[in-house]
């Protein structure tokens, strides 16, 4: 195929890799999140997300069961079952972090780093039993609540589904900021994240502080997974295990601990995955294609991690001697 | 229960414990033709072993041996099904036993640590096949005979081990729980990249996978049931038990400790950090190498699906159930996860599956217990990491013998620091 | 006495906060060293820098005339200069003895193939530490604890296994970090006499940050001050012990926090 060819196709390209961009950006934000506060990589929160994207898609399913679906506004059906799997996934991480976590908070960084992957591995076979018992299978088609596309060029259409997402990832991530800004647990938050002693001596429950970014970090990861059930339709659950990776290589690129980071190493990396799809295959001849977009995402994580551990909008952390 | 204790500290006591232990074991081995129970019964029989402490330790080492190279094969009465579980079982030990040195010396929490086996076993299996007619050059010709298994053992040893320098030399630099994940995403890009290596050069034929693998021959004669195999990975097994007490009492081995406990304390002591986890990273991918091309020989077929990350979770899990660092236990917690993947699992599904068709129940295919690995894994990971941070048995490091350290103490000449300290006895 | 050490206006930087402002002190051969102040003051930063945990922002470390900025801890180390911690880094559970023999690495030449063959020669190695270590050990009057687990000792002892550690590598300069903390009064009694003797006997220099005032001025030759990462004053005790910014720096213009 020719040059014309690939030219013409770039703004379906960049639509694309944005939209999956904003995707990462916000289960980003569940990663640099705990990690601020616990200095744990939270193993599961991939998992967390695809807990959310099937509890949504149950929801829209049951909506659409009992015939309630056709006569709804489909912003308002997306909302509830947003609302639902937050809430949902919201206190599924609180609970794994009161079981998993909070008990192993004095160990070596290795054992709970174990018991998270144990919890990221327990839930993948749960939502699969559960789904296998009830559905007889463990894929999950997600009814389409948005299926306008506004034809941009001839080459490249606008999904509304897409400005969908991008719309929500950003009244999310604003929400986020403002949480953690002007409210007072979000300030809580940001002392224990910087002294977790020194939080507790001035009356702040760090527990109580912990269980609330844990359900923060979650609900959002959860609401994601809603997105993500409409924006790809079809949903299993060993999705959360990649884009976990992924979104963990966003929150490392834009500096962990870094919520306007998060959401730039997000988009950048989904940038970064669409264009190597696309165009992997004419800058190689050939001999490689879309099929290596895992390794370009890999890669740049141990690149970023190699030459700016601390991210491009992170600061530096000296380990204390 | 404190008399059936100091009963049990007597030796006569152990010695007949032993042998009432084999005897049942091997009996029942004997006459059940397929009872995972028994199985097991006779492959704890090391643990017996290792708990009898008042029996001689060179003593325990020859039962020891005489029990897998003789009594477990002749218990077995020729039955390829133990055989066959026994080398699987043995494959995974082994493996586990490597990534030991990284994970449970060093401290490296490596997930991707099945490139390895995988870098091994390719490498065997395109040269054993006529895959490697695809980009040799057109004088050699390919497959290369059974005899050459023996070369590649080492072949795969060396190639495993760059492959984990060259991994190593820039991944170690990164610390801790981001060492986790650099390694896992390392582990999929190898998985994805042989995967994909059909083209543009045939090299891997990707997803297809490799069949016909040439099996092990040696003097002419052919390597081709399980009984082979098993004696083969038994070998391997010993080589790297030895390694591994070797490596534990040695220089390295305390240097890898120290990085564990402390790695800033390390480096202030003159400790190479990078250098050091290299050679724990490239002597665990050595091992993993080597029961690679075991392995490839075994299956006579590779494909990418063997390489998968569920496999380099399934070592770890073994390494830490066992009892992270923990030669024994590692062994036990080897036997533990590999019998339950290929044998336990596997039979509680047969047996499902013959209840659905008989009519008697109705479970549906998702709840097939062989696809719980994940479930299963999952709790004993969180419950082994909550209730038993160190595994079954826990390691530890092994005694100095204080009394010769005193008698040389008397006949050594004195060099190092102290030497400049005047003779006369100044030792409070 | 030549300089063993020299440390040359070093500077270190941690994102807009001076930590050590162009400090420089000279160490001469075999002397008894301290460097005291106020918390905060970067003392530890200053250890660090000279151990090769931070690289210094500005300025120059020379150890017996060559410098050593920007090595890497670990070739410091084998160069001749070991500490201990202000938080006692042990390796837990390792045994007393193992932690000795760990110092000695620097020391060692066994290798991978050397181990895995069992050579006769690192045969011959393992046992020459083992026993080096348990002299160690034995001078530093800790023996009778060789095969107990690091973690399980008192306090007291840990301080002194850290020291018998850093020994083990063989150092021409020791860096004590808060070596009394935590010790009872007889303990730092017996703590003075044993650093008089690791100097005297082992021709050893030392460095250490104390902020026991009465140790400092027993043991040391010479003081050197540092406050907000400046070094404020230079001399022997009783200049120290009279020097007005130094009472300033310790007492604060208000008084309101005491020495010691």
């Amino acid at each position: 195929m020719g040059f014309d060819f690939y030219i013409a196709i770039l703004p379906q390209v960049l639509i694309d890799g944005l939209t999956l961009g904003f995707l990462y950006a916000v289960v980003a934000l569940g990663y640099t999140m705990v990690y601020g506060i616990l200095e744990l990589i939270n193993f599961a929160h991939g998992e967390i997300f695809m807990v959310g994207a099937f509890v949504g898609t149950e929801v829209l399913l049951l909506l659409q069961a009992t015939g309630l679906l056709e006569g709804m506004n489909p912003f308002l059906s997306l909302f509830g079952a947003l609302l639902i799997a937050s809430l949902f996934t919201g206190t599924l991480g609180v609970g794994i972090e009161r079981i998993a976590y909070r008990p192993l908070r004095k160990s070596p960084r290795l054992v709970v780093l174990i018991s998270a992957i144990g919890v990221s591995f327990l839930l993948q076979d749960l939502v699969r039993l559960v789904e296998g018992v009830t559905r007889g299978a463990f894929f999950l088609n997600s009814p389409q609540l948005f299926t306008t596309n506004f034809q941009l060029t001839e080459m490249a259409i606008l999904p509304m589904k897409s400005v969908i997402i991008m719309a929500s990832a950003i009244i999310m991530m604003i929400g986020l900021s403002l949480f953690v800004s002007k409210t007072k647990w979000g300030k809580a938050m940001r002392a224990v994240a910087q002294d977790q002693g020194t939080s507790a001596l001035m009356q702040i429950n760090v527990n109580k502080v912990i269980a609330i970014t844990f359900f923060i970090g979650s609900g959002l990861g959860g609401a994601t997974g809603v997105l993500y059930a409409q924006y790809f339709s079809t949903i299993n659950p060993f999705i959360g295990f990649l884009l976990g990776l992924k979104a963990f290589t966003a929150a490392v690129l834009g500096g962990i601990g870094n919520i306007q980071g998060a959401m730039f190493g997000g988009v950048m990396l989904g940038m970064f995955e669409s264009l190597g799809s696309a165009y992997l295959e004419p800058l190689t001849h050939g001999a490689m294609g879309a099929e290596y977009k895992d390794v370009l995402a890999f890669s740049l994580l141990i690149l970023v991690l190699l030459f700016k551990p601390e991210g491009l909008f992170g600061e530096a952390v000296k380990e204390k001697v | 229960m404190e008399k059936l204790k100091a009963l049990l500290s007597n030796q006569n006591a152990q010695y007949a414990v032993v042998s009432i232990y084999l005897l049942v074991a091997s009996l029942w081995l004997h006459y059940a033709t397929k009872s995972i129970i028994a199985f097991l019964m006779l492959l704890f029989s090391f643990l017996v072993l290792y708990y009898s402490n008042k029996i001689p330790t060179k003593t325990r080492v020859i039962v020891g041996v005489l029990i897998f190279t003789v009594l477990l094969p002749l218990a077995s009465g020729g039955n390829q099904y133990y055989m066959e579980v026994a080398s699987n079982v043995g494959i995974y030990i082994a493996m586990a036993l490597g990534l030991n040195i990284v994970v449970g010396f060093a401290g490296l929490l490596d997930l991707g640590y099945v490139a390895f086996f995988a870098a091994g076993a390719y490498a065997y299996a395109i040269f054993a096949t006529a895959q490697a007619n695809n980009f040799m050059p057109d004088w050699m010709q390919f497959p290369l005979g059974g005899e050459w298994f023996w070369p590649f053992l080492l072949v795969g040893l060396v190639v495993a081990a760059i492959f984990g320098i060259l991994l190593g030399l820039p991944v170690l630099k990164v610390k801790g729980d981001y060492l986790a994940i650099v390694t896992l995403g390392f582990g999929e890009i190898i998985r994805i990249v042989f995967n994909n290596l059909d083209k543009p050069i045939n090299i891997t034929n990707g997803p297809r996978g490799i069949p016909a693998v040439a099996q092990p021959e040696l003097f002419g004669y052919q390597f081709n049931t399980s009984t082979h195999y098993y004696y083969l990975v038994l070998i391997v097994i010993a080589v790297i038990i030895i390694a591994n007490k070797r490596l534990e009492i040695s220089r390295l081995g305390r240097a890898w400790i120290a990085i564990r406990e402390d790695e800033l304390a390390a480096q202030a002591m003159g400790i190479p950090l990078v250098r050091t986890k290299l050679l724990a990273f490239a002597t665990g991918a050595s091992f993993a190498g080597i029961v690679g091309v075991i392995f490839a020989a075994k299956q006579t077929f590779i494909d990418p699906t063997s390489f998968i990350l569920m496999q380099s979770i399934s070592i770890l899990v073994m390494v830490i159930l066992g009892g992270n660092g923990s030669v024994p236990g590692v062994i036990v917690g080897g036997a533990i996860i590999t019998v339950l993947n290929v044998s336990v699992l596997q039979e509680i599904s047969e047996w499902i599956q013959q209840l659905n068709m008989s009519g008697v129940i109705s479970i549906p295919n998702e709840l097939d217990p062989s696809k719980f690995q994940r479930l299963i894994f999952g709790v004993i990971l969180i419950a082994i990491a909550i209730f038993r941070p160190m595994g079954i048995i826990p390691a530890k490091r092994p005694e100095i013998d204080l009394e010769k350290v005193k008698e040389l103490d008397k006949t050594l000449p004195q060099t190092g620091i102290l030497s400049q300290v005047q003779q006369g006895g100044k030792s409070s | 006495m030549s300089n063993v050490l020299e440390i040359k206006g070093i500077t270190k930087r941690f994102g807009g906060l001076t930590a050590v402002s162009d400090v420089s002190v000279n160490i001469k051969k075999g002397s008894i060293t301290a460097v005291i102040g106020p918390n905060g003051a970067g003392k530890t930063t200053f250890f660090n820098m000279v151990t090769g945990f931070y690289v210094p922002d500005a300025g120059d470390i020379l150890l017996d005339g060559q410098s050593i900025k920007a090595l890497r801890p670990d070739i410091i180390a084998s160069k001749g200069i070991s500490r201990t911690f202000q938080n006692i880094r042990l390796f837990k559970e390792m045994t007393a003895l193992e932690n000795v023999m760990v110092g000695m690495d620097t020391q060692l030449k066994s290798g991978l193939m050397g181990i895995l063959g069992n050579f006769r020669g690192v045969k011959q190695e393992e046992e020459r530490v083992m026993v080096e270590a348990y002299r160690i050990l034995k001078y530093v009057g800790i023996e009778e604890i060789a095969t107990h687990q690091a973690q399980s000792l008192p306090y007291g002892l840990q301080r002194r296994l850290e020291i018998a550690r850093a020994l083990a590598a063989q150092p021409k300069v020791i860096l004590l970090d808060e070596p009394a903390a935590g010790m009872n009064p007889r303990e730092t009694v017996e703590l003075t006499d044993f650093i008089f003797r690791l100097r005297d006997e082992l021709n050893l220099t030392i460095v250490l940050i104390e902020h026991d005032m009465k140790l400092v001025m027993k043991l040391s030759e010479n003081i050197h001050v540092l406050d907000y990462g400046q070094k404020i004053a230079e001399g022997s005790p009783e200049e120290i012990r009279n020097n007005k910014r130094v009472i300033e720096a310790y007492l604060g213009k208000s008084g309101e926090e005491e020495a010691s």
